[in-house]
């Protein structure tokens, strides 16, 4: 008999045990639900710390001779680039009348004028917090404040680098500057997050494979006798084996998916409470490669436990 | 076909066989008699390879126990068929699935497994059984269930451990019949049984008695198993 036929065979055969096979499809289930679970609250965590703490801040001076019109075309672009959270930018126009602001209300007391320059003694003879004289000789240059969110699994240095080199190669530009104390934070909270994640990734794999790898196996209890009488018959090892194997295989990724539409609904459930004033907090599903690895993790692992028992 | 020589079993710490030495002849039909727990189930176990000998020699169908290795035991099963006291069939299955595994097993072809197994069902008085679960069959159907599945392979030996133990009087005499049929077509059989009325309706079989895991009686000794199977025919 062939092996397609006898893996047929196996999966036909479930129907013979309809309550051991719906108890161990459950248990399937709930295990590889836990384990999603667990992987869910993982990576919302580590979304939600990467939005907030794994930003990396640029400031980009171009030459105060830029032309305008060509910088703002960067600026257009920049916000194009994959990862940008937020690009603040600044005409020479603007940075100007955002530094009089700044000035005007830092500054509470007149302040005195140079002696040499007569439109500023005007202007603050007058108003001692009006500023409106830098206007008149305004060298600022244009910049731009652009805000990344560090990509997930980057090291931050390196990355760092290569956007920084990325930035400073734009035509015009003159200088980029970062802060430093904040890369640390960013490098520290991607450790922190794959530190944690690791261990955590090794609980839920080595729960699923304990759990799904006993209950099959006891699963295939129910049909020892089967396995005993083939072996008495004289069946090859084979002949055993590819039925039972099968079984588990389908045990494995049935209860895996089931899980998955488990995970969904209260993924949903989740997302409807928490996504509320003042806690915003927006539960996301997992993405597609952890759907797929809980599936295969389950379906492996029941196969293989369902193979084992049936050595004996 | 069994070339047993001085062998040892040891079972749990204790020694279940004690230079057991057994030698069966192709054609043979063997009772192997004793009190419960005297070791008939445990040679039996050793006959289809369940059980490995410590010691001595032995030799089953041209397969050596003693260097048999798992990989072996399938090839030994096909040559040696087991019926037990508790039937062993699979409950959920019908009688003709639970015959025609041993079959499938084989790799023989549908067509022919369909019409061996039909042969065998008629033999053995079950067509009417025949696509009933084995869960709705009597004691005595699905030892014939049974047998019909140790039948259906020709095998060179049959071992059967206490076949009647759980039949009516009646029944194990139909049963002892069909063996002796398949004995006479040169099936050699061996068959554990404490049961006097059973020796009684073979008593041309040889009967090799066992007694705290030793062979106790001479008779497995003193005649031979050719000189054993001439004067059964001749009677």
């Amino acid at each position: 008999m062939s092996t397609s036929k006898l893996m047929l065979r196996g999966v036909a055969d479930m129907v013979r045990h309809p309550l051991p096979q719906l108890l161990t499809l459950v248990t399937v289930c709930m295990v590889a639900l836990l384990a999603g679970t667990g992987l869910l609250i993982l990576h919302n965590v580590q979304a939600e710390v990467l939005k907030t703490q794994a930003q990396a801040r640029f400031q980009v001076y171009w030459s105060a001779s830029s032309n305008m019109t060509e910088v703002e075309g960067q600026w257009a672009d920049l916000k194009r680039v994959p990862g940008v959270a937020e690009v603040s930018t600044f005409t020479p126009r603007a940075a100007m009348a955002e530094l009089m602001r700044g000035l005007s209300a830092a500054t509470p007391a007149p302040v005195a004028p140079p002696a040499d320059n007569a439109s500023m003694a005007n202007a603050t003879a007058s108003n001692p917090n009006d500023f409106s004289w830098l206007e008149g000789e305004n060298i600022l240059p244009p910049t731009a404040l652009v805000s990344f969110d560090i990509p997930a699994g980057e090291a931050p240095e390196p990355w760092m680098g290569r956007m920084y080199a990325r930035l400073r190669g734009l035509a015009g530009v003159e200088k980029v500057t970062y802060n430093a104390t904040q890369l640390n934070l960013a490098t520290g909270w991607i450790a922190l997050i794959q530190h944690a994640a690791w261990p955590a990734l090794g609980f839920f794999a080595l729960v699923v494979g304990l759990v799904v790898g006993n209950t099959l196996k006891l699963m295939m209890l129910a049909r020892k006798d089967e396995v005993e009488i083939l072996s008495l018959v004289g069946a090859r090892p084979w002949f055993i084996r590819a039925p039972l194997f099968a079984n588990g295989v389908v045990q494995g990724f049935a209860g895996g998916v089931l899980s998955l539409f488990c995970l969904k609904f209260l993924q949903s459930w989740l997302k409807s409470v928490l996504d509320v004033p003042p806690l915003f907090l927006k539960v996301q599903f997992l993405p597609a490669w952890q759907c797929l690895a809980l599936v295969l993790a389950t379906t492996c692992v029941a196969g293989l436990a369902a193979f084992i028992a049936a050595r004996k | 076909m069994v070339h047993l020589d001085h062998i040892n079993c040891i079972l749990g710490g204790a020694h279940a066989l004690t230079d057991v030495s057994l030698h069966v002849e192709r054609g043979e039909f063997v009772f192997l008699t004793g009190p419960s727990g005297a070791g008939k189930t445990t040679l039996l176990r050793v006959l289809y390879g369940d059980l490995k000998p410590k010691n001595g020699a032995a030799t089953v169908a041209g397969v050596d126990l003693m260097r048999l290795k798992s990989s072996g035991l399938p090839a030994l099963r096909r040559k040696v068929a087991v019926v037990f006291q508790d039937f062993k069939v699979l409950p959920e299955r019908t009688v003709f699935e639970n015959i025609s595994i041993a079959l499938e097993v084989r790799g023989v072809p549908t067509a022919s497994i369909d019409r061996r197994v039909r042969a065998v069902i008629r033999a053995l008085d079950l067509e009417e059984r025949s696509y009933a679960p084995c869960r709705e069959l009597s004691g005595g159907e699905q030892q014939r269930v049974a047998i019909a599945r140790s039948m259906v392979v020709n095998p060179e030996l049959i071992l059967a451990d206490e076949p009647t133990g759980n039949l009516d009087s009646d029944l194990s005499r139909h049963l002892i019949e069909l063996f002796k049929q398949f004995n006479t077509y040169g099936t050699t059989v061996i068959m554990a049984t404490h049961n006097r009325d059973v020796l009684s309706w073979a008593p041309e079989a040889r009967q090799v008695h066992i007694v705290r895991g030793q062979v106790t009686l001479p008779t497995a000794e003193v005649l031979s198993g050719a000189e054993s199977v001439a004067a059964r025919r001749g009677a």
